[in-house]
Order: C-alpha cells, then sequence, then structure tokens
C-alpha cells in the first residue's frame, strides 16, 4: 500500500516535470559570425540580426562563416567544427518543456574547455557566445531555437 | 557486455559483495594502470584503487547500463586519480634516490649510464605528463597506456570522437614539445641506422 | 614537406593508432615508403607511447597489490555503519505516521494539493520568463561576462582570453 501511494505520487510529479520522450526533439539554429573592425561589411544573411549585434558591440564588420541548422534531440551530442583545427563547440539537448530547451554547450580548444555552459533557450530569445579571437576580429556563435 | 558480466553487475547494486569482488578480481588490474598513469607513484595508485572500488560499490546503482560497464569504471578510476593528484597537492618530481628507483644489482647487468638515461627519462616523462592539462594526460592515458579505441574513449570521456583525436593530437604535440631533446636523440639515433638501411637498399638494387 | 605529406600528415596519427580505413592506410603505407620524414614522426610517436606505457606495464608487472581487498572490504564496512546509522534516524522521524490509521487520507490531501498548486504554479508562471537562461557557467581558461538584455532578447555570454593564450594558439 505504501509503494502504491508512493509510485501515485512520483506519478503526478513526473507528469509535470518530467522530458517528453526520446522521440522529442528542437530545431536549434547555430551561426558562426566573424566580428571585426576590418572594413564595414555586414553580412546580408545576418540581416535580422544587424540590429541586436549593432546594439551590443561596436564592431564594425560581420561576416557569417557558418549557418548550422539542426534537429537536437535529448541528449545527443552534436559538434560544430570551427574554422581553426582543433577548435569546436559541443552542443547537447539535456531538457526539453512546452516553451523552452535547455542546451549544454561546450566550446573547446585543442581539447580544453574554454566554456562549459548550460543555457535555456526560449521563444525569441538567442545567446550570443562569443570572444575567442579569429584572425583580425573574434568570433561568435549565435544560437536560437525554433519551438 | 556478457550475460556473465550483467548478471555480475546486477548483484552488485543489490549489495552483493562477492560480486564486488568478482568485479574487482577482473578490474583491479586495469584500474591500477590508469591510477599508475596519472599519479606514477606505487603507494598513491593503491590509495586509488582502494578508493575507486568503494566509490563502485556506493555508486553503482547509478549504472544504467547505456554505456559499457568498463567504459564506466574507467572514467570512475580518471577522476579518482585526477582527484587524489589535486588532493595530494605535489609536483610528483621524484629523484634519482627515491626508493626502488636504483637497484645496485641491477647496475652491473645492464650498465650504469643506460639505467641513469632511463630514469632520467622516466622523471622527465612524469613532468612532462603532470604539465598537460587533465583532459589531454586522460586522452593519452587511455590510448598509448591502456589501448582504448575512439569509440571507448568518447564514452569515457562523456565527448565526441572529434574532442578525442582534439585532446589526443595536442596532448601529444604538447609531450613531445616537452620532451624534444630525447626525441631529437632518438631520431640522430635512427637517422645512422637509416642512412645505412638506404645504403643496403642502394646495394640490392646495384646488385639487381 | 610535399604535398603528399600534408595530406598524409591529417590522417598520419589516426593510422598510427589503427583507426583508420582500408582507403586511408592504403594512402598512408604507400606514402610511407618513400618518405623519410614522416617515418620519422611516425617513430617518434611510437618512442612517446613506449616511454609512456614500459613504466606502467612494469609497475602493474611487480604489483602483487597486497592487502588491497581487505582495505576495500573494510572502508565499505566503515561507511555501511554510518550510512546505516543516518538511515535509522530518519526511518524513526517517519514511522510514527505509517503507525496512524490516518495516513492514508493525510497522504490522498497531500496528493490532491500537490496536483492542485503544481497547476497554479505553472499559470503564475508560465515559459520561465523570470528564470535565468544561464543556468550555470564553468571557464577554466578566461574570464567570463554574462548580460542580458530584454528588448532584443538576447543574452550574451562573453570569453576574455587572456594574452599569452593567443600566442599559444598560433
Amino acid at each position: 500500500m505504501k509503494r502504491t501511494v508512493f509510485l501515485l505520487t512520483a506519478f503526478f510529479f513526473l507528469s509535470f516535470f518530467s522530458i517528453p520522450t526520446a522521440s522529442a526533439q528542437v530545431q536549434v539554429r547555430i551561426r558562426v559570425i566573424l566580428a571585426s573592425n576590418v572594413g564595414q561589411i555586414i553580412d546580408p544573411s545576418l540581416n535580422d540580426m544587424h540590429k541586436e549585434l549593432g546594439s551590443l558591440f561596436n564592431f564594425t564588420s560581420y561576416r557569417l562563416l557558418r549557418d548550422e541548422p539542426m534537429n537536437l534531440v535529448p541528449n545527443r551530442t552534436v559538434t560544430v567544427q570551427g574554422r581553426r583545427p582543433g577548435r569546436l563547440m559541443e552542443v547537447t539537448l539535456v531538457g526539453l518543456h512546452r516553451d523552452n530547451a535547455q542546451l549544454k554547450i561546450r566550446v573547446i580548444r585543442e581539447g580544453v574547455d574554454l566554456l562549459n555552459t548550460q543555457v535555456r533557450l526560449s521563444p525569441g530569445r538567442t545567446v550570443l557566445i562569443g570572444g575567442p579571437r579569429y584572425g583580425e576580429g573574434v568570433v561568435i556563435f549565435a544560437v536560437s531555437s525554433r519551438f | 557486455m556478457n550475460s556473465e558480466e550483467t548478471e555480475m553487475i546486477s548483484r552488485c547494486q543489490r549489495g552483493d559483495q562477492e560480486a564486488l569482488k568478482e568485479i574487482f578480481d577482473k578490474y583491479h588490474k586495469k584500474v591500477y594502470r590508469i591510477a599508475y598513469g596519472v599519479v606514477r607513484q606505487r603507494e598513491e595508485a593503491l590509495d586509488v584503487v582502494q578508493e575507486v572500488f568503494i566509490k563502485l560499490f556506493r555508486s553503482i546503482k547509478d549504472f544504467k547500463g547505456r554505456s559499457h560497464f568498463y567504459t564506466y569504471l574507467y572514467r570512475m578510476a580518471m577522476n579518482t586519480a585526477i582527484d587524489h593528484k589535486r588532493k595530494a597537492g605535489k609536483q610528483f618530481m621524484s629523484s634519482l634516490d627515491e626508493e626502488g628507483s636504483f637497484e645496485p644489482s641491477e647496475v652491473a647487468e645492464k650498465g650504469p649510464e643506460r639505467i641513469l638515461l632511463q630514469k632520467e627519462l622516466e622523471e622527465k616523462v612524469k613532468l612532462a605528463m603532470d604539465k598537460l592539462p587533465d583532459e589531454q594526460r586522460a586522452a593519452l592515458i587511455y590510448r598509448d597506456v591502456e589501448g582504448l579505441s575512439y569509440q571507448e574513449m568518447a564514452e569515457a570521456m562523456g565527448c565526441s570522437i572529434g574532442t578525442v583525436m582534439s585532446r589526443l593530437h595536442y596532448g601529444r604535440k604538447r609531450l613531445q614539445e616537452s620532451l624534444k631533446d630525447y626525441v631529437k636523440l632518438q631520431a640522430q639515433g635512427r637517422g645512422a641506422s637509416t642512412a645505412e638501411g638506404l645504403d643496403e637498399a642502394g646495394k640490392e638494387g646495384e646488385d639487381r | 614537406m610535399t604535398n603528399s605529406c600534408s595530406a598524409v600528415s591529417k590522417v598520419l596519427e589516426k593510422y598510427f593508432d589503427q583507426e583508420v580505413t582500408g582507403e586511408e592506410r592504403f594512402l598512408v603505407e604507400g606514402h610511407l615508403q618513400d618518405c623519410p620524414a614522416c617515418r620519422d614522426a611516425l617513430k617518434s610517436m611510437e618512442e612517446l607511447r613506449t616511454w609512456m606505457r614500459v613504466p606502467v606495464d612494469e609497475a602493474v608487472r611487480k604489483e602483487d597489490f597486497p592487502w588491497v581487498w581487505q582495505k576495500i572490504e573494510r572502508g565499505i564496512r566503515l561507511q555501511e555503519q554510518r550510512s546505516w546509522w543516518q538511515s535509522l534516524r530518519s526511518w524513526l522521524d517517519v514511522t510514527p505516521l505509517f503507525r496512524k490509521k490516518v495516513w492514508i487520507p493525510a497522504v490522498a490531501t497531500i496528493v490532491v494539493l500537490l496536483f492542485i498548486s503544481t497547476q497554479i504554479i505553472f499559470k503564475q508562471t508560465p515559459s520561465y520568463q523570470g528564470a535565468s537562461v544561464v543556468e550555470y557557467l564553468e571557464s577554466p581558461t578566461c574570464n567570463v561576462m554574462v548580460y542580458q538584455l530584454e528588448e532584443p532578447k538576447v543574452t550574451v555570454i562573453w570569453m576574455f582570453e587572456g594574452p599569452e593564450e593567443e600566442h599559444t594558439t598560433t
């Protein structure tokens, strides 16, 4: 009887807090942007982000290096290779609820973690991860999702 | 994982210490290899082995069988060895006078210069490995000491195969840089034998 | 270094680790016959592996693991004694409830209240708007700054690499 009550209670909790089944997935878009002060070029494919980038940073030039749309499923890691050998970004979907997705993101250089973070993406929210130097500028990863 | 091992793990998860003993008998040397690869000292490595199996008994209930058991155990061994090394907080710089490092009876058989050079090299390798970031050192130990495949390493390290290859590449590069004088010496030795080999090949060609 | 050296160098480590495809093996082995530099590079990797592995092999060969299992058994016993006592205490806290006949309606009431309250909580805080976007963050190598805007809805995580980091990456 005790076990039955415990299971019922656990069932109510889990039905509200559990991650949906393995067949669930979320569409995530990762854009790799080179920001620099060389020239005054805004890549046309970044027009939707022009206002955001301009309000956040003082760079004069933004060039899109890669655009990676992907469908993430829970607990499967996807790797985005950087331009330089040894640089990559790993993204893993660790939680998915009705209108937000929890992503574990690692930025790795030469096998060493530069950054290990877990973020929550909700509709309309973009997470920009930037700073690693590349050539004359810096790399910015723009991560957003579609629900 | 075969059914025998699955059964052994299930029994251990239910608290059967006999099952843990069977797991110990099967894996203690491998765990010791990983521990020794990190800490490079006998007593420390034995302490790590002990700690790993005590921890394993406590946490084996969390093992869900999603990965191979041995990669789960190797990861536990590696993390425990690294934590142990950090807590000890010492550089494992041992001098040639350390216990067990210089057996007078060996000198007569192998020659003093060779023994000294070998010991010096071991110390240099220890220091060079200590300087590596934990992830790169772990990758080298898994691959070059323990012989795991890239897939197994990815499982044990919780990362992608691409990251495994990157860690191996940069770890080896750093190690070669730290040990470049020894690498050069060996290359010079090989250069002489390569030249001899080429001469031999040339002579064979002429004879034909 | 020739062009083919450049192509082979990308897979030479994979070849050394025996992780190459048949095609890659053919490429590497063909190149190695004519390239002393790549043969040297392979030899260096073999030496490095030997230097790392031999002391470990030697240590395992000499080791008889004296008393290790006995120490493990003792360690487990000590832990069980502690945890047994802790679980006993927590059990004592709970059992009086289960002895009384009122626990059935009490637990049922708690379950219903939990059900209702989770509904209310979700209604009041939809879409995790108040919750933090960055749940955790760690960087062993860089200083990191996080800032968040609501209009536009952007969160920025910025890594400041030190000057010494730049030199090591060239």
